[in-house]
Formats: structure tokens, C-alpha cells, sequence
């Protein structure tokens, strides 16, 4: 089987044909990145699509002695990014009744915790983070991401890459804790 | 020693190195930031990660389908957009030269050359206010009209055959479908009624052609082909490519 790079030399000659085999061979990992961060389906099928679309463009720029997996991954997120922020702005009072909604005292915490509704809960808290830090908490909690790849994939520090996690974590625990302080 | 912040909270709950070994060793020993650390960590550990539904199993080639379409529209661009600019510059030049020569002609034209104006292609009065054929645009279409016809006639005549693959004829369509949008919005400005309808009438065939996976089902074959012969757009595509074509070889007395 021929390695990423080898295909991304043929695409660079001209060959779509390799580009399609890229494309197969790392759609589907992109997908689940991608939903992990967007949270849906829909939104995960047009990240796979903007990403191979901005990477096919930028292919010339391709350094080859990174791996093409980390690039095209660096590239999904910065789709994912983009989009979040755009659905943010569309959807920013949405956002806040789906959190009021989940949080209502008819919403009990022992009945909470094991229900979907803390899964409501959790994605209504994460919609509120920025794009990055969704980003850099999703790649550190879910991801097991070390701090310094997470910067990379940024383009932050690494003390900037610790503080937006660190945001990211104190902006779910607010919105959390009341679900969760009985159990303490 | 002072008690952990938020941040080594987060820090000691991710186990990174940086929290170092004096506060971990206080973290250790404190009652109250054991606590805290336990409160964080029941908010944390009930964060799972979204379930992920598995994409079907053909979720690569649909996601390829789908990509190959902007390619293209990728690829072409720089090269599309060249030939648009050339030739509406082209088109402007042309138009503009000829319309100079009608306005200018009358008071400008010298008494010399007026006075041997009366060969059969000199320009009757009445011919003044008929409006200037548009040759170029009349050239370009009669070619696409030409090549449309073949991409039809090629796939009213392909055999259903269980899974037929129509991958070159579609994707001949889907190199026609930009000509077509641009020469439809042409001939409507240049005020060709007819060239322009049948080019209304071509866009959406050619729209689903192009759009078609590359191959077929009998019945989805059928259905193509039925659409282009319920349409006539054969035979209307061979009679106004014959009229176009006759008007473009016409001699331009206008000029």
C-alpha cells in the first residue's frame, strides 16, 4: 500500500485519483474528531468536506516531513472551529434555553446524572466554551492529548494552551456543579 | 503551605507533570484541597465523550462523491475564470466597437465613400434600427449546442444493462453545465428568445446528469433518458444549433 506521502506526490503531479485515496483512508477518523467537537452529524459531514477541500488547495504547502495524518487533523479542527463559531453566532439564544431547559427544578440531580439529560446538560455547558476552548478541552479530556500537541494544533503556547483549558474547566464546572454537587 | 488553585486542580486531575512534587505532596495531606480536588473530579469524570455513531459503511465513497464535485470547481477555476475574463473583454471590445461604428457612422462616414456605398452589403435605412446580431456569442453557443447534442444523443443511446456506467457522459455534462448557465444569461441580456429558452431548457438535464452518480440502475437510466425525450431536446437542440449556426455564417452588413 502506498504511504501517505508517496499519494500526495502523485496528487501534486496532477492525479486525483490519489487524492481519492486519501481521501478513503482518513474520512472516516476525521469524521469522529469532527463530531466529537461539533457535536452532530451534519456538522461532522461538512467539516470532512471543508477539510479535504482546504487541504487539496493547500497541497502544494505541504511540508513532507510532517505527517499527513497530524496536518489533515490540524486542519479538521480549524473547520470545526470555524464552524462552531459561526453556528455560535447564529445559534447564541438557542444555547441559552437549552441550558435553562436541562437546569429546571423539576430536573432532579440523583435522576440527572444517570439520564440523558446530563448528557444534555454537558453538551449545552460545552456549547457555551469558545471554539478553542472546546477544542483544547475535547483533545485533552476525550483525546488524552498532551498539552504541547494541543498547543500545536492551536497555534498556541503552551501556557496559553493551559490556560484555555483551564477556562474551559472552570466554565463547565459552573454550569455542572448544580447536577452534580449532591453526589459530593 | 497555601492550598491548590483551580488551575493545579486541573492540572493534578489530568496527572501533569508541571503540578511538581511539593504540591502534590500538600494535596496529599490537606483534607480540604483533597476535597475540593474530589468536588472537581465528580464533574469531570460525569463529562463522557459523545457517542459517535459509526458512519455507514460506504461513508468513505459518499464523502468522495460529494468532494469530487468541488474539486472540480477547484481545478477549474483559474483556468475558467481566465476564459470568462478574455472573453468578456472580447465581448465588451466587440460591442463596444460596433456600437461606435452605428452611432458614428451617419454624420462621421465621408461623402467619397457614401457616394460608392451602394453595393448589395451597404446597409439599408431601415436596417439602422434592427438590433446587431451578436456573432460571438451565436458562434460559441452553436458549439454548445453541437456538443450538448452528442452528450444527449450518446446517453439516450446507452443500453440499460443492470449497472450502466454513464461516468464520461456525465462528467462531459458536468464540463457543459457552467458554459450553459453563462450563455443563458448572455442570450437573455443580448435579447436571443430562443436561444435562450432552449438553454433554459437544457441547464436542469445537464444538472442532473452532471449530479448522477457514475453508474446507474436500469430504472434510474430510463428515467434519464425519458426526461430527454419527453423534453424533444434532441431535435430542438439540432434546429436552433441549424439557425445559429446560419445566423453566425450570415454576413454582418451591420459592421
Amino acid at each position: 500500500m502506498e504511504t501517505d506521502h508517496e499519494l500526495i506526490e502523485r496528487v501534486r503531479g496532477g492525479d486525483d485519483e490519489a487524492f481519492r485515496l486519501l481521501v478513503e483512508r482518513h474520512s472516516r477518523a476525521i469524521y469522529r474528531s469532527a463530531y466529537r467537537i461539533t457535536g452532530n452529524g451534519a456538522d461532522a459531514d461538512d467539516v470532512v468536506q471543508e477539510t479535504f477541500l482546504r487541504a487539496y488547495r493547500a497541497l502544494e504547502r505541504f511540508d513532507a516531513r510532517a505527517a499527513f495524518t497530524t496536518w489533515i487533523h490540524r486542519i479538521a479542527i480549524n473547520c470545526s472551529l470555524d464552524l462552531i463559531d459561526s453556528r455560535k453566532r447564529r445559534d447564541a439564544k438557542h444555547d441559552d434555553e437549552a441550558l435553562a431547559a436541562v437546569a429546571s427544578p423539576a430536573a432532579t440531580p440523583d435522576r440527572i446524572v444517570h439520564s440523558i439529560e446530563m448528557q444534555r446538560a454537558v453538551a449545552a455547558a460545552m456549547e457555551r466554551l469558545s471554539g478553542n476552548e472546546r477544542t483544547a478541552f475535547v483533545l485533552r479530556h476525550f483525546e488524552g492529548m498532551p498539552l504541547e500537541e494541543i498547543g500545536k494544533v492551536l497555534g498556541t503556547q503552551l501556557n496559553a494552551t493551559k490556560n484555555t483549558v483551564f477556562r474551559a474547566v472552570k466554565k463547565l464546572r459552573e454550569q455542572l456543579q448544580p447536577f452534580t454537587g449532591s453526589l459530593v | 503551605m497555601n492550598h491548590l488553585t483551580h488551575d493545579e486542580f486541573v492540572l493534578s486531575y489530568y496527572g501533569e507533570p508541571d503540578l511538581g512534587d511539593a504540591r502534590r505532596a500538600h494535596l496529599a495531606s490537606c483534607g480540604q484541597c483533597g476535597n475540593e480536588l474530589a468536588q472537581l473530579a465528580a464533574v469531570l469524570d460525569r463529562v463522557t465523550p459523545l457517542e459517535v455513531p459509526e458512519p455507514s459503511d460506504d461513508y468513505e465513497a459518499r464523502a468522495w462523491d460529494r468532494l469530487q464535485w468541488r474539486l472540480r470547481g477547484e481545478r477549474r477555476k483559474r483556468p475558467y475564470f481566465a476564459w470568462i475574463a478574455l472573453a468578456a473583454t472580447m465581448a465588451v471590445a466587440f460591442i463596444a466597437g460596433v456600437l461606435w461604428k452605428s452611432s458614428s457612422r451617419p454624420a462621421d462616414k465621408p461623402a467619397s465613400i457614401a457616394a460608392t456605398d451602394t453595393s448589395s452589403t451597404a446597409r439599408r435605412p431601415e436596417d439602422a434600427k434592427t438590433p446587431v446580431p451578436n456573432r460571438v456569442l451565436l458562434v460559441v453557443v452553436g458549439e454548445h449546442f453541437d456538443q450538448s447534442e452528442r452528450v444527449l444523443v450518446e446517453l439516450t443511446n446507452l443500453t440499460p444493462n443492470g449497472n450502466t456506467d454513464i461516468s464520461a457522459t456525465r462528467d462531459r455534462a458536468q464540463e457543459l453545465l457552467e458554459s450553459n448557465r453563462l450563455y443563458r444569461t448572455t442570450a437573455t441580456t443580448r435579447g436571443e428568445e430562443d436561444v435562450a429558452t432552449l438553454l433554459d431548457e437544457l441547464e436542469p438535464v445537464l444538472l442532473q446528469l452532471a449530479h448522477a452518480p457514475a453508474q446507474v440502475s436500469d430504472a434510474e437510466l430510463r428515467a434519464m433518458q425519458k426526461r430527454v425525450e419527453a423534453k424533444g431536446l434532441v431535435f430542438k437542440l439540432r434546429v436552433v444549433r441549424s439557425d445559429v449556426n446560419r445566423d453566425a455564417r450570415a454576413p454582418q452588413t451591420s459592421i
